[in-house]
């Protein structure tokens, strides 16, 4: 197994406050791994450095078997190369149908002249039936993403995710407004979609995490306090003591 | 669903038919062709004003759909008029100077026909000589190139630089103002070779045209000025109806999600910048002539507002909007500011619209704001759904 992602000591500061402090994380593919730790712990700051929409002040993130710098790449770039998000507030696009985000999620070139000229093919039509398939919004397709409900909105999330088809998932918190049933087919689909991806998942449920059942890493204060499998960093005592123990 | 742009967007057929029967009644009805009811200068009005619709089309583009709120569309729009005006002003001077010269024994030869030419069109400005930007004046195939690739390289430029630095929001808005304001001080200044303050005149007459009256004119014009808009809507639906329109409308929603979804955003802005400003560049060229003069006046910082007011009142992000509502204030302010609507005398005192129509102008678009959020266009949304229903 390569390394797909590797971020070397990062640190950040916003106002002269450290949010992410000296960060290493690595990640193969595939490969799973849940993230977890307290409000504030720099979750949420690691991926928008990952994903270009924040600039470390020190430390490198390099990407796939080149190693290439994604430091130097827009947030367009990265986004290119195959690294996709799904953000901890649902974003979608409220004012366009179900069918048109994920249309415009799909993975085809990203260019001006080639979006006017885009045809949609029965290839496109039948990817987009099969994932509004798995995220349960067949009967949707036609409504504005605004009037969805907010469980269905981490829905579509995780459509225009799937339609992308990036390398590595980055999933912020995704079962946050859903049903126990919904939690379960979240995991499963994220553990089906692990056999062949890079999939990080920030997530504050326990129960969500340990269904997972994948390596954790636990963040504090915006460094790495402990790594390895749940029930290993649930026995450390400092993750007990920051973390769980409040 | 994917779908033909006609069955997704059926204004593209009553916005043609509406426009169509437009030319039908103006034309039967016009000295040159018909009965006669509608005056020449009239005509002229009608036209221009479907000149400005085509450039709040363009204005609904940029603004209603990609969220970028330029308040500087007019800077494009009087150099379509400087671009043309400078072949029509050339041409025009130089067949009258050439009627002078004939009287001689000598015939003239190109090059005096050409000095005594420069010393008619600059003489107002102190100047004798062609300046370097009347170059392609000589040819109408260049003056035309220049309607397009003056406002499209400014636009191209300006854009390139507003957003790769990111500026959005209020403070392109602002930099976009600066931009007109800056263009028309420099067009104001009589060294520039644009004739200063006195700018282009005369543009009605059309070269080789002597012999055809203005009655005829003012309709070719008008039916030039509906074409135009006809072609540009046209043109427009299939751009936001398509993939390239959720991307932009994604953008004036929410740039930084599009960008996570690998697209660059600074590249569909810059598109649709220089597209809209090239649009409203030929709305300038075929507006002037009919107006008969551009001067740096036209392009001032105001203008810009107006045309975005405009929008504001027809509706953005539906394209007929901003049509509407340009075609509804422009006839308006025409009507209150021409002197066509009478003063009312109230003994202490009279109320004379001149001064008047932009309290009402203003009472106008609060009064839409309050109760047609979504503008003229939106009622008619209303309207032809309750018809429906
Ligand atoms: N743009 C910013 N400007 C200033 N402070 C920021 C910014 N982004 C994040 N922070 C701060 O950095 C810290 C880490 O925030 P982050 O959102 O990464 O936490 P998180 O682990 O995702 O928390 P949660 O579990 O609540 O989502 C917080 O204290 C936050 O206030
Ligand atoms: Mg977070």
């Amino acid at each position: 197994m390569n390394s797909l992602l590797e971020v070397q000591g990062i640190s950040v500061s916003f106002d002269g406050f450290r949010a992410i402090n000296n960060l290493s994380f690595v990640i193969g593919c595939p490969e799973m791994r849940a993230v977890i730790g307290p409000n504030g712990a720099g979750k949420t700051t690691f991926m928008d450095i990952v994903t270009g929409k924040t600039r470390p002040d020190t430390g490198s993130v390099r990407w796939g078997e080149t190693g290439r710098s994604l430091l130097a790449l827009s947030e367009a770039e990265i986004a290119q190369v195959g690294v996709g998000r799904k953000f901890q507030r649902p974003t979608v696009f409220e004012d366009q149908s179900v069918w048109d985000n994920l249309r415009v999620s799909l993975k085809k070139p990203r260019g001006p002249i080639a979006a006017l000229f885009d045809r949609v093919t029965e290839a496109d039509r039948a990817r987009i039936d099969e994932i509004a398939a798995e995220i349960g919004l067949s009967d949707h397709l036609d409504r504005p993403a605004g009037i969805l409900s907010h469980g269905q909105k981490q829905w579509l999330e995780i459509g225009m995710l799937l339609a992308q088809d990036p390398r590595l998932l980055l999933v912020d918190e995704p079962a946050a407004g859903m049903t126990t049933e919904e939690r379960e087919h979240t995991t499963a689909l994220l553990k089906r979609l692990a056999q062949s991806h890079a999939v990080v998942v920030v997530e504050h449920d326990m129960e969500f995490v340990r269904r997972l059942e994948c390596r954790v890493t636990v963040l504090h204060e915006g460094s790495v306090l402990a790594e390895g499998s749940l029930d290993h960093v649930m026995a450390d005592e400092r993750v007990i003591e920051v973390y769980l123990g409040r | 669903m994917e779908r033909s742009i006609f069955a997704r967007n059926p204004s593209v057929p009553i916005f043609i038919g509406v426009l169509t029967l437009l030319a039908l009644g103006v034309t039967v009805m016009s000295e040159a062709y018909g009965t006669g009811a509608i005056s020449v200068s009239f005509t002229k009005v009608l036209g221009m004003t479907l000149c400005l619709c085509l450039a709040a089309l363009a204005m609904d583009l940029v603004w209603g759909y990609c969220g970028i709120l330029s308040l500087g569309h007019f800077a494009f729009f009087g150099l379509g008029g400087y671009g043309i005006g400078m072949w029509l002003m050339t041409a025009r001077t130089e067949d009258v100077v050439r009627a002078n010269l004939m009287g001689g024994v000598i015939p003239p030869t190109e090059a005096e026909v050409s000095d005594a030419t420069a010393a008619q069109i600059f003489s107002v400005v102190g100047a004798t000589d062609w300046p370097w930007m009347w170059a392609a004046s000589g040819s109408l195939v260049l003056s035309l190139l220049l309607v397009v690739l003056v406002p499209g390289v400014l636009a191209l430029v300006f854009g390139w630089l507003a957003f790769r630095s990111r500026v959005t929001g209020v403070y392109l808005s602002i930099l976009t103002q600066a931009m007109t304001l800056a263009l028309s001080l420099y067009l104001f200044q009589n060294d520039t070779g644009l004739r200063g303050n006195n700018g282009l005149s005369g543009l009605q007459n059309i070269p080789g045209l002597d012999t055809v009256g203005q009655d005829r004119i003012s309709i070719w014009f008008f039916w030039a000025s509906a074409a135009a808009l006809g072609l540009a809507y046209v043109g427009a639906v299939w751009l936001v109806s398509g993939k390239f329109g959720n991307i932009i409308r994604g953008i004036r929603d929410d740039e930084q999600r599009v960008r996570f979804l690998g697209y660059r955003v600074e590249a569909y802005k810059l598109f649709v910048f220089t597209l809209s400003g090239v649009i409203c560049g030929i709305a300038g060229a075929l507006y002037y002539p009919q107006a008969g003069i551009v001067n740096p006046d036209e392009i001032a910082p105001i203008a810009s507002i107006y045309l975005a007011v405009w929008v504001a009142i027809g509706g953005r992000g539906r394209l007929y909007g901003a049509v509407i509502g340009a075609a509804a204030v422009s006839l308006l302010s025409t009507y209150f500011t021409g002197g066509r609507a009478p003063d009312i005398d109230l003994g202490i005192y009279t109320i004379e619209w001149v001064d008047w129509w932009p309290v009402l102008l203003g009472l106008g678009f609060v009064l839409v704001t309050l109760f047609a959020p979504k503008g003229l266009g939106g009622l008619v949304d209303y309207i032809v759904r309750k018809d429906r229903a």
